[in-house]
């Protein structure tokens, strides 16, 4: 059984090690290029938040954003270079493989992905600052990044299969991702929000990704809500990539 | 059952428009069919139907006895595909590309390696075979693709247009390939080029309009629309009196000139003995039947209106 998401998912492994350090470079350079910015810029204007050092209140986040993000690109530009471009996905389609097991596969390169590329950017934020964290927490957060990467993988899947023209994706990421990204409490804590909107902000999912990360490093404890959040939303984008996937497929 | 592909009344229709209409037919295992029509005959469609890529709206389609409605994966265990686009990997080295295509198909590297070897050696892509397809010519390129839909041994091969927009050395050395496929596989072929249906297939249909207007093998086709009786005729003198004479007798169909040869098309064989009668032996240069090819006759079905 999916035999054949295994495969795909292998492929695209073995295309991503031909060029993992080309990668890695842009990929660190973005969270890197902010965690000194903001962590030593605004050091001295605010030296805590919440009673934690700010370059270690932004650095889950920065990690996090790193996995989500690399989730999201692999997996909408990948399934729409390979449905439009390359036009690969026919080809798999024509052997035995279900569209299942490619849909699947796809989500699994992208959650790979940004494993792979936020634990690069975690180890290197770990060598060049003094960033450090409690290893009995790995872990929770690792569980809390799978979650998240899953996520955000089954949302450019579903962009990649539904969307045609290539500056949409990219106007999907920067209308939708990214404000969603940043309205979660990377930089900020979520006490600043008034708290007539905080309710809503807490329910997003990337709140969840962000803080639940947070939490899960400097605590070692995802708290309840983001953890049902982030488990209710990785199965909802799951269930909607495979349904889309199949929807388009027999068109 | 001595057929590998039967179909009974396929319809496709989308938004209204009919691409395929009632489409029946049974090809011979074993054999290669060809089937020909113009842009937008519905010739793609068919071939998407019977691969499992489109369902169709009405009818079904059974590929070695797999109905391509209940049984897809099954059907597509046992075929292999060579598009209209040669829809490589890039990223991937041409070996790559058939070994990812060997473990679709869940080969084990145990079998899939040898297999490979042989279809590169038989391809003449054995030294390129690390390379990456975009380094590829196109002719290298579709060979690849070949390459690709045999590495699990098929039994039933279809090819949509393959030598589009190959060179003409490209083109035989494909047509090789496809020769040396024959009898080991059943080949279903698409193509626009009459010489390569000519040279290729066992058998032939004509299709337009989603529909078949003409099956049979090359020669029978040619035979069956050879009725006109074409003769060409080269005059040495008076080519202008002579087209005005064509033209009063009333057996002479249709007349096409050019400088001082005549294309004459003739009501029957009879009629050859009048014409001559009319014409002054002196006069003629030479005169010859004109043989049809497979090309007069897709004309004559399908028209000569260039399609959109």
């Amino acid at each position: 059984m999916f035999k054949g998401a295994f495969s795909i998912w292998g492929r695209d492994m073995r295309v991503m090690r031909r060029s993992i350090v080309s990668e890695l470079v842009s990929v660190i350079a973005y969270p890197l290029t902010l965690y000194l910015a903001f962590g030593f810029g605004l050091k001295g204007y605010i030296t805590d938040v919440n009673g934690v050092p700010y370059p270690l209140f932004i650095a889950p986040g920065l990690i996090s954003m790193t996995a989500v993000n690399a989730a999201f690109d692999e997996s909408s530009w990948s399934m729409w270079f390979h449905r439009k471009v390359q036009r690969t996905i026919e080809e798999y389609r024509v052997t035995p493989v279900t569209v299942y097991d490619i849909v699947i596969g796809k989500i699994f390169s992208g959650f790979s992905q940004g494993a792979v590329k936020g634990t690069v950017v975690f180890l290197v934020i770990l060598a060049l600052t003094p960033f450090r964290i409690d290893y009995t927490h790995l872990p929770v957060y690792l569980l809390c990044i799978a979650l998240s990467s899953m996520t955000f993988s089954c949302l450019g899947t579903i962009c990649g299969t539904v969307i045609d023209k290539p500056e949409n994706i990219g106007r999907v990421q920067s209308v939708v991702i990214v404000p969603l990204i940043f309205m979660a409490g990377i930089f900020f804590p979520l006490s600043s929000y008034p708290s007539s909107i905080l309710p809503l902000i807490q329910l997003l999912p990337t709140t969840a990704v962000f803080e639940g990360a947070r939490d899960a490093l400097l605590t070692g404890a995802i708290p309840s809500q983001y953890l049902v959040n982030l488990l209710l939303t990785a199965a909802a984008c799951f269930t909607i990539a495979v349904y889309t996937f199949n929807r388009k497929m027999a068109e | 059952m001595n057929f590998a592909i039967t179909l009974h009344d396929i319809t496709k229709s989308y938004d209204g428009f009919t691409a395929v209409d009632a489409f029946s037919l049974q090809v011979q295992r074993g054999t290669v069919f060809g089937l020909l029509g113009p842009n937008g005959a519905g010739k793609t469609t068919l071939i998407k139907i019977l691969t499992t890529l489109m369902r169709p709206t009405l009818g079904d389609a059974f590929v070695e006895g797999h109905s391509v409605l209940t049984a897809g994966k099954e059907v597509r265990r046992v075929i292999g595909v060579v598009p209209q686009e040669n829809n490589l990997d890039r990223y991937l080295t041409a070996r790559e590309n058939l070994a990812l295509h060997a473990r679709l198909h869940g080969m084990r590297p145990a079998a899939y390696n040898p297999r490979i070897d042989q279809l590169l050696e038989m391809t003449g892509l054995a030294g390129r075979q690390h390379d990456f397809p975009d380094t590829f010519s196109g002719g290298m390129q579709r060979r690849l693709v070949v390459a690709r839909a045999l590495v699990h041994e098929p039994r039933v091969l279809f090819l949509d247009e393959p030598t589009t927009g190959l060179d003409p050395q490209s083109r035989r050395s494909l047509w090789d390939h496809i020769r040396g496929l024959r009898r080991t596989m059943t080949v279903f072929l698409t193509t626009h080029y009459m010489d390569e249906a000519d040279a290729l297939c066992d058998r032939i249909m004509i299709m337009d309009h989603g529909t078949c207007l003409a099956d049979g093998t090359a020669a029978q086709l040619k035979d069956a629309f050879s009725r006109a009786h074409t003769y060409q005729v080269e005059f040495r003198n008076d080519a202008d009196r002579y087209q005005e004479v064509l033209a009063g007798l009333p057996f002479v169909k249709g007349v096409e000139r050019d400088g001082s040869l005549f294309q004459i098309t003739l009501a029957d064989e009879e009629s050859i003995k009048p014409l001559m009668d009319h014409l002054s032996g002196s006069d003629i240069r030479r005169i010859c039947l004109k043989e049809p090819t497979l090309e007069d006759v897709f004309i004559s079905l399908t028209g000569e209106k260039v399609r959109e």
